[in-house]
């Protein structure tokens, strides 16, 4: 198991050069530094920056659709508390707040409620946008300056938001392989009740991963803010598809307990190169929208083939059962 | 065991949710008299045909404790090739059979995703979606226009009564349909089988991949008059004609009582829920709330539904059912 893992980051990072210098060679204008960091980096943080606490949701068997609907309601919420009172301070605090608060009634749904995480989140991914549309009236929110400043503010060459994700990126890697708390996700995707059993407060691990994944993806809000420097209810449409596809294309197991933060950083870049790649190869943006869909069913079929692989060789998974069910 | 506790339960929360729907039109009759006029109870009933159809398909599919979230995306689909049928000329019994194969055979594509692969179904319908979305918009450029009045028959001339459309009549035909299959088929009943409990249906002896496979070939079927209904609305079929339909249809059968987790609920249920939901939006209209608040109002009602069946489903597992079979 160990083995396989390690081998699937391998083999990951090897898929990003393939394509890297694939597209590099094709189009040298794709290698400029520049175009490499304020373009395919920059335009991608966003969504790395909520694939990562997502990442915590999915390994315990969970998901978060409404993320995309977060960001928004966050951003929006920003844009309109600075509009009424011009204050900096408040509306980051009141965005940062919004997505916390979407992110712990998300929690309230799965962990007290049993309501499956995907209808939830499916729900509330509606209801988030729809509050966000009813209060911006259908209009636009223009960016007030703290988010110009996290979209927009350089050190040196580099964008300050690169920087930010990478720092939330150590911090990830970290609290997944290196504290108790990752161990107590893995735990719980495998096997929710065994963990019960085990001590562990199942309800409280998983909300602290949904209320993270809110506020994180409410800071990401106001990243995207700052960089489109105005934001409609329909900005955040299509982003959960897109952060699923990097999770599961990273190697977590969309039923639980397996998967790593590296795979998730790894397929945040081969996303990223396919992004900016296919727009410097002047292919329409229809054809980039299947392309992200087909790799989110190319690597989900590569990871059930794997598993498939994996249940014959080896006893019997629950994992399997639970996924028919 | 578990179907007659179910029946005793469904009924009541039906009545319930009748008796809902009936007083919403009450009042809002009462506080805007237009909303009583044939002509927007007869476009509410338009809305409610397709609204009917569709849930009635995602029903059968929800049963099984699968989901298709590319409804809408297949919708999208099928009313462009019954835009490209229609331009030719050709009559409703050409295209809409041809929508119709063309749903069956998309819905069978994800069911083959979902039990062949064991891709969890709502993501496995979701990364489709995202095919469907990104084709459409290469083959046909926007939109086709200036359809031919053969194409707009169903939606202008199709009047029975000289009133009611064709398309309610239509609606409640598949609804009869469903209900009586729904009575006397063995067919449903190894649905619920299988939405509760996967292991034990395999057990009894039923051919779960197959059944799920058919079911949602059926719920494709269905759509094909559903997206005909929409599609031919008017003279112009847009690429995104269904895009995020199926939100509604997701809730109009949860709101009528259909579990999530799949093994309960009813087509009747169903049937009020797509009431329910065709009338939310033009009564926010006549109470004069902006339109920007639906989608907001459809999300919190679906989150409502959803939580008073969950709140229920832990009563009766503290009544001593098992324990973890909601989760799964």
């Amino acid at each position: 198991m160990k083995t396989r893992k390690f081998n699937f980051n391998i083999a990951l990072g090897i898929l990003f050069l393939l394509l890297f210098f694939g597209i590099g060679l094709k189009a040298p204008n794709f290698f400029k530094p520049n175009y490499l960091i304020s373009v395919m980096l920059r335009n991608i943080m966003e969504l790395g920056m909520i694939a990562l606490p997502v990442t915590l949701v999915v390994i315990t068997g969970g998901i978060d659709l409404s993320l995309g609907s977060i960001a928004t309601l966050s951003g929006i919420t920003g844009g309109l508390v600075y509009a009424a009172t011009q204050s900096d301070l408040l509306a980051v605090v009141c965005a940062m707040v919004v997505g916390c608060l979407c992110g712990w009634f998300n929690s309230l749904l799965v962990t007290r409620l049993n309501i499956p995480a995907m209808v939830t989140t499916l729900a509330t991914m509606y209801l988030f946008q729809g509050i966000a549309r009813g209060i911006t009236l259908g209009n636009s929110v223009y960016a007030f300056p703290a988010a110009t400043w996290l979209g927009n503010f350089q050190i040196g060459p580099i964008p300050i938001q690169i920087i930010v994700y990478i720092l939330f990126a150590v911090i990830f890697v970290l609290l997944l392989s290196r504290t108790y708390y990752g161990k107590y996700l893995y735990a719980i995707g495998l096997n929710r009740t065994a963990s019960r059993f085990a001590g562990i407060n199942t309800v409280r691990c998983e909300n602290i991963a949904y209320i993270v994944s809110g506020i994180m993806s409410g800071f990401a809000g106001m990243i995207m803010l700052g960089r489109f420097s105005s934001m409609k209810y329909t900005a955040g449409e299509g982003m959960n598809l897109k952060v699923v596809t990097i999770i599961v294309l990273g190697g977590t197991s969309i039923n639980g307990g397996v998967g790593t933060m590296t795979g998730t950083i790894i397929a945040t870049m081969i996303v990223a190169v396919l992004n900016s790649g296919l727009t410097v190869l002047n292919i329409p943006i229809d054809v980039q929208t299947i392309v992200q869909g087909t790799v989110l069913l190319i690597s989900l079929v590569a990871y059930a083939v794997i598993q498939k692989r994996n249940t014959a060789k080896g006893r019997g998974k629950t994992a399997k059962a639970g996924k028919a069910a | 065991m578990k179907n007659t506790k179910h029946s005793k339960k469904a009924m009541p929360s039906e009545l319930a949710l009748s008796l809902f729907v009936i007083i919403i039109f009450a009042v809002l009759c009462l506080v805007a008299g237009d909303f009583g006029s044939v002509n927007n109870i007869m476009s509410i009933l338009n809305r409610f045909s397709y609204i009917l159809i569709a849930s009635i398909g995602m029903n059968i599919i929800m049963l099984t404790g699968n989901i298709d979230v590319s409804f809408g995306g297949i919708i999208s689909v099928m009313a462009i090739l019954e835009a490209f049928i229609g331009k030719t000329g050709a009559p409703i019994y050409v295209f809409m059979p041809a929508a119709m194969l063309c749903g069956a055979l998309l819905c069978t594509f994800n069911a083959l995703l979902i039990t062949k692969l064991h891709i969890p179904a709502i993501v496995a319908t979701l990364a489709t979606t995202q095919i469907y979305a990104g084709v459409l918009p290469l083959l046909v450029e926007g939109s086709i226009y200036d359809l031919p009045k053969t194409f707009t028959w169903l939606a202008f001339d199709a009047k029975v009564f000289k009133y009611v459309p064709l398309s309610v009549i239509l609606a409640l035909v598949i609804l009869a349909v469903a209900l009586l299959m729904m009575k006397y088929s063995r067919y449903f009943k190894k649905l619920y089988a299988i939405g509760n409990n996967v292991k034990s249906a395999r057990l009894a002896g039923i051919d779960v991949d197959k059944t799920v496979i058919v079911t949602y070939a059926i719920g494709g079927l269905v759509l094909g008059v559903a997206a005909t209904i929409i599609a031919t609305a008017g003279q112009r079929v847009t690429t995104t004609m269904g895009a995020g339909m199926e939100m509604t249809f997701i809730a109009a059968v949860v709101v009528g009582g259909t579990s999530v987790t799949g093994g309960s609920g009813s087509i009747l249920g169903t049937a009020f829920g797509a009431l329910l939901l065709s009338i939310i939006s033009p009564a926010l209209y006549y109470l004069g709330i902006s339109d920007t608040w639906s989608t907001a109002v459809m999300g919190a009602i679906i989150i409502i539904a959803v939580s008073v069946g969950a709140i229920k489903g832990v009563r009766r597992k503290n009544a001593g059912a098992e324990k973890e079979e909601a989760k799964a």
